[in-house]
């Protein structure tokens, strides 16, 4: 723009006003997603959505007024949230579709909520207007209309219909007709993807966990329209990083990383702080060039009430919170419960299991168990000792012998004894029964 | 009406907490949390864990009755609450604490691949406020690292045990309390390293429960069995299901311990 580039010019001339400019071919399928990403982003703000390709989106927010606190703070909430999506627009408002269309392009921020005021604001817009939208004018009959001394709509509105029609100028009368509210102009909706998907190109390759994070945002604020417009919540998303796709004869990797929340949630802050944890788990193998984010299985969320005192909130964490941030730096498995499980083999009488939902626990249903001691420690392999002073095995022998249902390795043949050992504490020793009878401490008594 | 005496006196204690005088125990502003050991909560500024502090436990090896000492708070977790045992040097066997009474569905167990990543996982916990006591076992750590653990403990409120080697009993640490273990016969004896309030010279003996039906096999002398005698002459065990125990005992309704001496 500095060296006198501007729209319309020529791409000669734009060339040698300046030579090193980078030329970017248009891409319109790439503008029809971006389309779709904004529509289904906008969700939140109504459920009436249209879209008007190429350029323009149309929500009815009638119903949406009350909730958001007047037409001034919707407009503005929609422009400020349209940026963090990335996006810049040109917002205007009027009664009917047609007549929003032309006032976003030619006087954005025009807000119009009268039929009365509508005709005003639409009379003094160049006639090219008419050949904007669907169902246009055609060239010839602008033409026409120049030719014959119009300039503006209300030019147009002078001139009499059956004139207009026996020129073949119809469309002109016809796109008049449905801006000025004068015939209604029914649209088709816009139905929101069953499944989310957004993919956000990086202008630059990076490993910078910090500019990633900055897209990830961008492509959670899309996601949050997404689950506002459902009601819903999601229990896990996907993000994809993809790599190398800039570099010649390197077929594009990429790598998923499956982001759980723990919780039912459409809480953009916790998204973010757990894809942070994902990110920053282990080093990017290579500079990413793209994220893509993946959702499906929204389930409804109703909201949680909240108090009107605001009790001790500040007090009270979120237990599934804690659990998937744990998870997310540390691995899935690292992070777990520990749980008994009816078994006489001391190295199976437990299980590791995924923390249980709270509403699930039932403490009364104790497995059914031995009832002579058990050490608050287990080795995981029983450490090989010499024989032990008859003085020191202060209770047993317990006999376990279980296990040749699974076959040799697991056959569990011992005599178990407590034991003191040099420094007075208590441990659990067995002996083998087969030869060679090795003795071995197997648990601490804590 | 009260006497200008008695004002000046009450309206002195209010003001204790603030100022601690070295000859007798500093009255914390939060009081602690009861460790369960009547004993143990009669030497303990606050008379009991301290809350939002950080606590050492210095063990010589794990094993020596530090989750027995731990098990009146890892049994008295609410629900919507965690318990967080963090790189635990051992494995915490499941029956034995389902037969205390642990909730073991609001026992986490964290894994930590290095100290750094344990240390990490302990701030996130306290951090959260959904957490009723965070253990953490850490075997060295440098004097900031405690330092953060110590200031993260605070702000949260949280209990903050930490379990370290015995060895370090030497080095300065932030913690508020630091007790040493040792293994002793019939439970477990602490010296108390430090506490806000005078040294406590004498070793502090606490009797730990025993899991069992049959009483602590190594209890003092003065109430079981001479130790010296060999297993063939202790009273004989007439609990025949203790010996076959390959045949499942029926159902029984609540943990083993409650029922002690039912059969």
């Amino acid at each position: 723009m500095a060296c006198g580039v501007a729209p319309g010019i020529s791409r000669a001339s734009a060339l040698a006003l300046a030579p090193g400019l980078h030329l970017q071919e248009r891409t319109p399928a790439l503008e029809d997603a971006a389309l779709i990403d904004i529509a289904t982003w906008a969700g939140r703000f109504t459920s009436s959505i249209s879209l008007d390709p190429p350029d323009t989106l149309l929500l009815e927010i009638q119903a949406s007024l009350r909730l958001f606190g007047g037409l001034a703070p919707l407009c503005a909430a929609i422009a400020e949230n349209l940026e963090e999506l990335g996006f810049a627009g040109q917002l205007a408002v009027a009664p009917t579709p047609l007549a929003a269309r032309w006032l976003a392009r030619c006087a954005p921020g025009s807000l119009i909520d009268s039929n009365a005021s509508l005709a005003v604001a639409l009379d003094p817009l160049p006639v090219a207007v008419l050949g904007d939208g669907h169902d246009a004018a055609t060239p010839a009959s602008l033409d026409l209309l120049t030719g014959i001394g119009a300039h503006v709509l209300a030019d147009v509105r002078r001139l009499p219909r059956s004139g207009l029609a026996r020129r073949h100028a119809r469309a002109v009368t016809a796109q008049l007709d449905r801006a000025y509210a004068r015939v209604p102009d029914p649209r088709p909706w816009f139905v929101p993807p069953e499944r989310y998907a957004a993919r956000l190109p990086l202008p630059a390759p990076t490993d910078q966990v910090d500019t990633l994070l900055f897209g990830v945002r961008r492509l959670l604020t899309g996601l949050s329209g997404w689950l506002d417009a459902r009601q819903a919540g999601l229990e896990r998303f996907t993000l994809v990083l993809e790599y190398e796709r800039h570099r010649q004869g390197h077929e594009g990797r990429e790598e998923p990383h499956e982001i759980v929340l723990g919780a039912l949630s459409r809480d953009m802050a916790r998204c973010q702080l757990l894809a942070r944890e994902h990110l920053t788990r282990s080093p990017l193998p290579a500079p990413v060039d793209a994220l893509r984010l993946e959702a499906d299985a929204p389930r409804l969320l109703t909201p949680p009430r909240s108090d009107l005192f605001d009790g001790d909130d500040g007090r009270q964490g979120d237990p599934g919170l804690l659990l998937a941030t744990l998870r997310a730096r540390l691995g899935h498995d690292a992070v777990r419960c520990l749980a008994a499980h009816p078994d006489h083999r001391p190295e199976r009488a437990w299980r590791w299991i995924d923390p249980p939902p709270e509403r699930n626990v039932t403490p009364a249903g104790l497995p059914d168990l031995p009832s002579s001691p058990r050490p608050l420690w287990l080795l995981a392999t029983p450490r090989p000792i010499a024989r032990p002073a008859t003085e020191n095995l202060l209770a047993g022998p317990e006999r376990i012998e279980a296990g040749w249902w699974d076959g040799p390795e697991a056959t569990v043949n011992r005599d178990y004894f407590v034991a003191r050992s040099h420094d007075d504490s208590l441990v659990w020793i067995f002996q083998e029964r087969q030869p060679p009878h090795g003795w071995f401490v197997h648990g601490y008594f804590s | 009406m009260a006497t200008p005496a008695a004002l000046s006196a009450s309206a002195l204690a209010a003001l204790d907490h603030l100022v601690w005088r070295g000859d007798r125990l500093a009255t914390e502003a939060a009081p602690g949390r009861p460790t369960g050991h009547p004993d143990l909560d009669a030497v303990l500024p606050g008379g009991g864990w301290p809350a939002g502090a950080l606590t050492e436990l210095l063990i010589p090896h794990f094993g020596v009755g530090e989750l027995g000492l731990l098990l009146p708070q890892l049994c008295n977790i609410p629900a919507g609450r965690w318990g967080v045992c963090i790189a635990p040097p051992g494995l915490p066997y499941a029956p034995a604490l389902a037969a205390a009474g642990v909730p073991l569905g609001r026992l986490l167990l964290v894994h930590a691949e290095s100290p750094a990543h344990a240390r990490w996982a302990c701030r996130q916990a306290l951090a959260s406020r959904s957490c009723e006591i965070v253990l953490l076992w850490l075997a060295e750590a440098d004097m900031a690292a405690l330092r953060r653990l110590q200031l993260a403990a605070e702000d949260s409120g949280t209990p903050l045990i930490l379990l370290r080697p015995a060895h370090v009993a030497a080095q300065a640490s932030p913690a508020v309390l630091r007790l040493g273990l040792s293994a002793d016969r019939g439970g477990l004896q602490v010296r108390v390293l430090k506490r806000r309030g005078p040294l406590l010279a004498a070793p502090l003996h606490l009797p730990l429960p025993w899991p069992g039906l049959t009483p602590r096999p190594d209890a003092p002398l003065s109430e079981g069995h001479s130790p010296g005698v060999p297993p063939s002459r202790l009273p004989p065990n007439t609990n025949a299901s203790v010996h076959a125990l390959v045949r499942p005992r029926p159902a029984r309704s609540g943990p083993a311990s409650l029922h002690a001496g039912a059969q």
